[in-house]
């Protein structure tokens, strides 16, 4: 049963990685708007071409 | 007009002459679309024709004035600075599809100056950072604009921002809980399975006390909300729902935490942890469910007049955002225009619109040193107040405040839960008290397991979900039948209803009047008659509106004013018009017919004919079906609404019904103790909509009727209602059976359990069932809509 003293640690971290991993996305906007995004694949158009100068680098949704 | 309809290939409009006729290309209804779909044919976003499932709003040729927009002082309250610009946040009315939301995010991208631009259709919500030092906000908003997409002011930033944060906050609750149970769970099967104590001790302890740390942060982060709602209601002297959660989370977990520190039989943390999540994933699909249906509406109801007219001491005027104004400004309306603040009303005598606040769509008189309020429209004369109230201190504003709050309160069903519930934890807790003492004094061992198995087999979870978890499926159902409810008690009413009243014009009939015949006397010809008759509609909103859609106004009416039931009044090329009924226009015998006059004498005739909607009578026998009672109450004339009442099969139809005459009509109904829901969709609509029991909207009608009305149905199919009234009753049906089952369950569990023969793993058990069976009941509500009609 010792693997058990190293299974539950990692089962452990996996979850605060987990955890983590969804605040970082739910914070950065990821969730936001669930139905807009789900149309871009379908768009055989190449994408925009005009994309902003990379000088300014896109601001995220984080400033809540 | 048999010739075949062509639709505008922007907007949907029928098209007639005009702009139709280019060889084999697309027709448009207008310029303005016209121009829409040459940008974004020519911008290479001809996708979004193929992406979009809804048609886009017509397009307004005018030019819209939006320099107010780059005022310092707008933009100081609405936006705030980001890195290498500003961004706001703002409302629209066009957006009814995510491929709308396409379309501005990529039509924006292509302006020069724009740094990031997310658009949302579910809230009508446009997101745009830009850098003020290339272009102007005006610039980028007159580029939606020229795609239909009108802009309005969003609640100010502060609001914004806190909308955004709050919902994100809910959607980390629900991951930790969703993530942390989860883990939980597995940790609990591992005890689980231990049947017959054969796991050594410390493995078991250890086991424990991990399932402790993980079901700690569920119980007290995610479960939170119910935690502050009942330390809320504890303040309140009110034992309430979220007691009844919180109580029970908590209960699981403590109780556990002493059988993990005394080393006792059981534990019970995937209990609370998998309640805790159950619970916030309802609660928070039931939301999202409604938000739909509210978001664009009512923030739109709230939007703001961009700027005010202030008048300065020497007379001349300025004009300034509503937030500059202070309190004994002189402010100047114009006519149609939203009044910016509170104020008392100076020189002469004027009508308002104040449904958004009363719910009464008829313009009341206010004389001079009256108050008239922020969010009224001024109609008819412009008028000069005196500012008393600015700002949030607004009587809009507290009002609004007043349906954030009211929105947050509970339906009438989960009221029932609530009063059932309350009773539930007072006897309860008097009857475990009982139990403990009396084992006590029986068998002093065993007291404490026997209290500890009575109050967790009667945990109330299944009480508490069996109304949000049907209330969440239900929202969900009706959202896919397309129709919205943006009242929370709506479907409760919707299902007890016993009579259904319909409005005639563009509820049964397809809302899209045509010309049959003009006649005309005094010597106007038939053209001219009709580009009068066009120009004092366009602006109307009202379904008639359509009959002159494809003429050409040239001219412009002045002053139009609506007079409800009766026709518009307005002036054209300088003489004054009256078009409507005939006594009231042409000053002869109600005819049915539509008549062009000056008040009292007629020039032209025009016959109008409206067709009953393809699914009209299917969807009325399905509502016959259903038991409910069919009435007919419409403004239009006798033989029309005969025709239309024949030709549906409806008894006794109502013709020439004023609005009053409407509302009377249903309070006579409400009398006789009849639930009464009402289907309507124009401006005359909108009191007696706010009259009945239950009121819908059909979704292309006015937006006043839209706001008055507890569902709204988003698209033109009639057959929607009797999906809706099925939803509601099956979800009615399934509240009370999800009631008596929790009730049946406890009555059954709860003496076994104080007799000391239920152990707490059966206990344990017999709470996961409950709640399960509550839960998958509530479900069938969202498999059986497949099978609704479409």
């Amino acid at each position: 049963m010792n693997i058990l003293l190293m299974l539950l640690p990692i089962s452990l971290l996996l979850l605060g990685l987990a955890i983590a991993a969804f605040a970082w996305a739910v914070r950065k906007g990821q969730f936001d708007d669930l139905d807009t995004p789900a149309l871009d694949i379908l768009d055989d158009a190449p994408p925009r071409s005009s994309a902003p100068p990379t000088s300014t680098p896109r601001e995220g949704d984080d400033g809540a | 007009m048999d010739a075949p309809v062509v639709s505008c290939h922007h907007c949907g409009e029928p098209v007639a002459g005009g702009h139709a006729a280019t060889a084999d290309g697309p027709a448009f209804c207008c310029e303005g679309c016209a121009a829409a779909a040459a940008w974004i044919e020519g911008a290479d976003l001809g996708s979004y024709y193929r992406l979009r499932s809804a048609n886009a709003n017509r397009v307004q040729a005018d030019r819209l004035d939006l320099a107010s927009w780059d005022r310092t002082e707008l933009l100081d309250e609405h936006s705030r600075a980001v890195d290498g610009g500003r961004e706001i946040v703002l409302l629209t009315d066009g957006m009814r599809c995510a491929a709308c939301a396409w379309l501005i995010d990529r039509a924006l991208a292509r302006e020069a100056g724009v740094l990031d631009t997310t658009a949302n259709a579910v809230t009508g919500r446009i997101r745009i950072a830009w850098d003020p030092a290339r272009t102007t906000l005006s610039a980028l908003l007159h580029r939606l604009a020229m795609l239909g997409y009108r802009p309005y002011l969003a609640t100010g930033d502060a609001r914004e921002q806190a909308r955004l944060s709050d919902r994100r906050r809910w959607l980390l609750r629900l991951g930790v809980a969703g993530l942390g149970s989860l883990q939980a769970m597995m940790l609990a099967e591992a005890l689980y399975l231990d049947v017959n104590a054969t796991m050594p001790v410390p493995t078991r302890d250890m086991f424990r006390w991990l399932t402790f740390l993980v079901s700690t942060p569920v119980v007290f982060y995610s479960g939170w909300p119910f935690l502050a709602g009942m330390a809320r209601e504890l303040r309140a002297r009110y034992l309430g729902m979220d007691t009844l959660i919180a109580g029970s989370t908590l209960l699981a977990y403590f109780a556990s935490l002493v059988e993990t520190i005394r080393g006792g039989t059981h534990v019970w943390y995937d209990a609370a942890v998998m309640f805790v999540f159950l619970l916030l994933a309802a609660r928070m699909l039931e939301q999202r469910a409604r938000n739909v249906a509210t978001a664009q509406v009512d923030a739109l109801a709230r939007a703001q007049p961009v700027f005010a007219t202030r008048e300065r001491e020497d007379g001349t005027r300025e004009s300034v955002p509503p937030s500059a104004l202070r309190i004994g400004d002189t402010v100047c309306v114009a006519a149609g225009d939203g009044v910016p603040a509170d104020g008392v009303l100076l020189d002469q005598d004027a009508d308002f619109e104040e449904a958004l606040l009363t719910g009464e769509s008829r313009p009341v008189r206010r004389r001079a040193g009256e108050t008239v309020y922020a969010g009224t429209t001024c109609r008819e004369r412009p008028a000069r107040l005196r500012a008393t109230a600015t700002g949030n201190a607004t009587r809009l504003s507290q009002l609004a405040e007043l349906v954030d709050r009211a929105q947050g309160h509970r339906p009438p069903l989960a009221r029932v839960a609530d009063r059932v519930g309350r009773r539930f934890v007072v006897s309860l807790l008097v009857l475990a008290v009982c139990v403990y003492v009396g084992w006590r004094i029986y068998q002093p061992e065993r007291a404490f397991e026997v209290t500890l198995a009575l109050l967790v087999i009667s945990c109330p979870c299944a009480l508490s979900l069996s109304v949000p978890a049907v209330l969440a499926a239900a929202h969900g159902a009706l959202a896919r039948c397309g129709v919205l409810a943006t009242r929370p008690e709506a479907l409760d009413t919707l299902a007890r209803a016993t009579d259904m009243v319909f409005d005639k014009t563009g509820t049964l009939s397809d809302g899209r009047p045509a010309r049959v015949a003009v006649d005309v006397f005094n010597g106007l010809d038939a053209d001219a008659a009709a580009r009068i008759a066009a120009a004092l509609e366009k602006d109307s909103g009202h379904p008639i509106a359509a009959a002159f859609a494809d003429v050409d106004a040239r001219a412009t009416a002045q002053g139009v004013v609506a007079h409800p039931g009766s026709g518009v009044e307005g002036e054209v090329d300088g003489r004054r018009w009256h078009l409507g009924r005939a006594d009231w226009a042409a000053g002869r015998e109600d005819d049915g017919g539509l008549w062009l006059g000056d008040g009292t004498h007629g020039v032209a005739r025009f016959i109008l004919s409206e067709r009953p909607r393809d699914d009209a009578a299917v969807a009325l026998d399905a509502l016959r079906t259903q038991g409910l009672q069919l009435h007919l109450a419409s403004g239009d004339s006798e033989g029309a609404v005969q025709r239309l009442a024949h030709a549906l099969g409806i008894a006794a139809p109502l013709a020439r019904q004023s609005p009053e005459d409407k509302l009377a009509r249903v309070r006579q109904l409400q009398q006789e103790g009849r639930i009464v829901a009402m289907v309507g969709d124009g401006l005359n609509d909108a009191p007696v909509l706010a009259g009945a029991d239950v009121s819908i909207a059909m979704g292309e009608g006015a937006p006043l009727a839209q706001q008055a009305a507890d569902l709204v149905a988003t698209g033109p199919s009639l057959l929607r209602i009797a999906d809706a009234v099925r939803v509601a009753r099956l979800a009615r049906k399934l509240v009370k059976q999800n009631l008596a089952w929790s009730a049946g369950y406890n009555l059954l569990a709860v003496p076994l359990a104080a007799a000391g023969l239920v152990t707490p793993w059966i206990a344990a058990l017999g709470m996961a069932v409950s709640s399960l069976v509550v839960t998958v009941n509530a479900l069938r509500l969202a498999r059986d809509d497949r099978r609704l009609a479409a």
